[in-house]
């Protein structure tokens, strides 16, 4: 998911096509010395994205920017926006026939890698038995049972549509909860596009929150405070400025939404410490991180229990499910329990149901979460060494699946810090894999994922591949 | 979708005809009820005994038991049911009853639930990956549909659900005007984002209190409120705040507080008045989308608005919903514009293979007369019981979308629905529940008919409706 992140960087495309060019492309406002390196790289292959450019071509005239989410545009890194035909495991194949391994996983949910079979067994079955009811079923209990025992956490649980819709809930809920208005959220975390979290991330000193994108009024946001990620100082300032007020913290324990930046050891715990003592509540947004860092999350890697938790991705197991859950007290004002509202006609449907039940079933065989962590350890340092004896400055690092590096020396610990990232030679590096057949997000300001269908082998050919551009770039 | 509406009784009986085997839990009878539930046995023994069970168990996980407030049958009481299967018109519970089916999951089921062909095409798609995170072809096809369907629809972006379109929906006509406030109507339910979750007034349009605590006035301000059908408070509404309307929200038919249709005149004026004061006119069409007519409530009137959200029926039973319109506004959403709003699962090959297979069937000759004709004898059949039976009671139709009132009517207003016996209703649904019919759980819902609906559906729902509109 881009977050307010992914904005900054190129937002120029050129004409991929190796081949002779037969009618003068839309797109092709080329820089010369990228058609050079284009050149260079025919040799081996040919890569052709002839298809995707047709249809992302029709599809601009359908669609803002041709797409249903920003991000997905290539604006960061340029280049023609590449259209899939079909995914599995833990590839990727686009309409021009082209091949990928693929570091994104729809975002996040393919942790178990792409078109399951067992999973699509049991999609099969469910759809046939009617894929929503718009009432209760039974699937419901299950996933919530597995939700609920596995997130600690996560006492009571209500099952949405989205990523977005679930810190909706849990932003109303917290308020309704303390009866207080006022937000702490992090520069560089997302949390879904609800008009409270749109909030330009300030200078590095935390300040009242000045709306991201037109259309949010300054009536919703003036309520949410940010400060800089790993910062226990401004932390403790504002709830000293904002005595009493403050009804949550939320942040991504985790961040993946300004690339990979891992919390400082100190910091999680500080924040679970001060919330506590304000009677503020703390919110884990394990959106990304939920079911992938451990089976628990990052609250169960990391030790530190929040009072509420969202979760997405990969407890749809590829379709459309959002959650939100925590301590039982606070759960029971969710409506129809009590007086917060949050309604949904397809929340809770069997089918999203079955494909979260037997994805988090796979998840919880052993040695899931240390075959991620080696798999993801091997690419990480392969990359970074292949980019130190290159010449590069990177920095990066991995937490089982899921991963992250910058073009920049020195560690990341904010979103300020990743904002220094060479972004316009993460773009060439980006273009270069995908010619070499690796996929990732096409934005510096995501992380990265891996999957239980990547091969060592699927690891070694990437880590070949990065060593080939990053010499060239 | 239930809206800030379901105001009603919230007491549940236990629907168990056999001998309790253990005392219930949600055994807070009313004798009345019990009474009438042992006059019933004489038809067929009727058991939820494996709902509340598994009922029971879901209040401990989930709250109030279930992912959608409504579902929980507080405003009707009795047990609340859980599915197990539906296929066409059709719906069985964990009890083995059947029902005929008027709710549709909500309004998506139009086709029938379960259609043989969407499934095929689901299985097809599903061994290509559910989820890219990234374009596909689908998208476009989906598009396009929606585009040559719908008369407002100039371009078009796909979302998860209602609340997300009209969340899109509402930012961009902020966006696009640059002014921050809007009118929407009492009664109406356009999805839970803040803005939207604003107390109806007394009749006189007000400034918009928070329906649900946690959201703050900050978010609820600029939203103004006024009742259905009435133009005059919508004049004055302009007059009073001028230059500072962004858009005005309505359903285009009530589906949230009961069927309400809008008066002949109420739409025009709306589009004139919109037009004249610079504010963006939004339907929202995520419930009479695809359903009063291909083009939805807007070309079923005649009336073309700037822009429209949709939802249900275009996921065709997946998540999906979509807000689009002019090309001009619909531009400055990201990346096209600075207009944010995204989505991981926005426009996934699943659901677009629903959608586009669901559409494809409702675009074949025939459809939408089809859903006149029957929903038309469903309507006249019971309110012509209710009449013969004594009940005051009033409804209508429009193709596939229907509703009634106990009440004298002509419902004009989410005032007037209010009006309704909701005791009765709730006596109402118990007793159709019995005879095999699910009617949504509350008298502030629509009700919807499907193609899977037959004549034969109709007469036996009919025959059900005398017999308990005979005895409530």
């Amino acid at each position: 998911m881009a977050g307010v992140a992914g904005v900054a960087g190129l937002s120029w495309s050129s004409n991929l096509s190796l081949l002779p060019l037969s009618k003068p492309s839309r797109s092709a406002r080329r820089v010369p010395s990228v058609v050079v390196r284009n050149a260079i790289s025919v040799e081996t292959k040919s890569y052709t994205l002839q298809k995707s450019e047709e249809i992302f071509n029709a599809a601009k005239e359908l669609m803002p920017g041709g797409v249903n989410s920003p991000v997905r545009a290539f604006k960061s890194v340029g280049g023609v926006p590449i259209v899939f035909d079909s995914v599995k495991g833990c590839r990727m194949w686009d309409v021009d026939g082209n091949e990928y391994i693929d570091y994104v996983g729809s975002w996040g949910p393919a942790i178990i890698g792409h078109a399951d079979d067992k999973v699509n067994a049991a999609l099969i079955e469910t759809l046939k038995k009617g894929t929503s009811f718009g009432a209760p079923c039974v699937l419901e209990n299950e996933l919530a049972n597995m939700v609920i025992s596995a997130v600690p956490s996560i006492e009571m649980v209500r099952f949405v549509n989205s990523g977005t819709e679930a810190c909706m809930g849990a932003l109303r809920l917290a308020r309704a909860f303390t009866g207080r208005q006022k937000i702490i959220k992090f520069e560089g975390c997302y949390h879904g596009h609800a008009d409270s979290f749109l909030v330009k991330a300030g200078s590095g000193v935390a300040t009242l929150g000045l709306p991201d994108s037109p259309g949010v009024p300054k009536g919703a946001t003036y309520e949410t405070l940010t400060s800089p990620y790993n910062d226990i100082e401004t932390i403790k300032n504002l709830f000293n400025t904002h005595k009493g007020e403050i009804a949550a913290v939320i942040l991504e324990p985790v961040v993946g939404n300004a690339g990979f930046i891992a919390p400082k050891l100190e910091f999680l715990n500080a924040l679970r410490e001060i919330t506590k003592k304000e009677g503020a509540l703390l919110i884990f947004d394990e959106v990304m991180t939920g079911f992938r860092l451990a089976y628990g999350g990052a609250q169960e890697y990391f030790g530190i229990t929040p009072d509420l938790t969202t979760l997405g991705k990969i407890i749809g197991g590829g379709l459309p499910v959002g959650a939100y859950g925590g301590r039982r007290d606070i759960m029971e004002m969710v409506a129809p329990a009590g007086p917060m509202y949050q309604a949904g006609t397809l929340s809770g449907n069997p089918l999203a149901m079955t494909a979260g039940i037997h994805t988090l079933r796979r998840l919880m065989e052993p040695r899931c979460y240390e075959y991620l962590d080696k798999v993801t350890g091997d690419l990480v340092h392969g990359i970074l060494d292949a980019g130190k004896r290159a010449g590069h400055e990177m920095s990066g690092g991995y937490i089982r699946g899921m991963f992250g590096f910058f073009f920049t020396a020195r560690p990341v610990h904010n979103f300020e810090d990743a904002k220094k990232s060479d972004t316009a030679k993460f773009a060439r590096f980006y273009r270069g894999m995908l010619e070499e057949g690796v996929y990732f997000a096409p934005s510096a300001f995501e992380a990265g994922f891996t999957s239980l269908a990547h091969s060592s082998k699927d690891i070694e050919q990437t880590v070949e591949a990065a060593e080939k551009v990053l010499q060239q770039i």
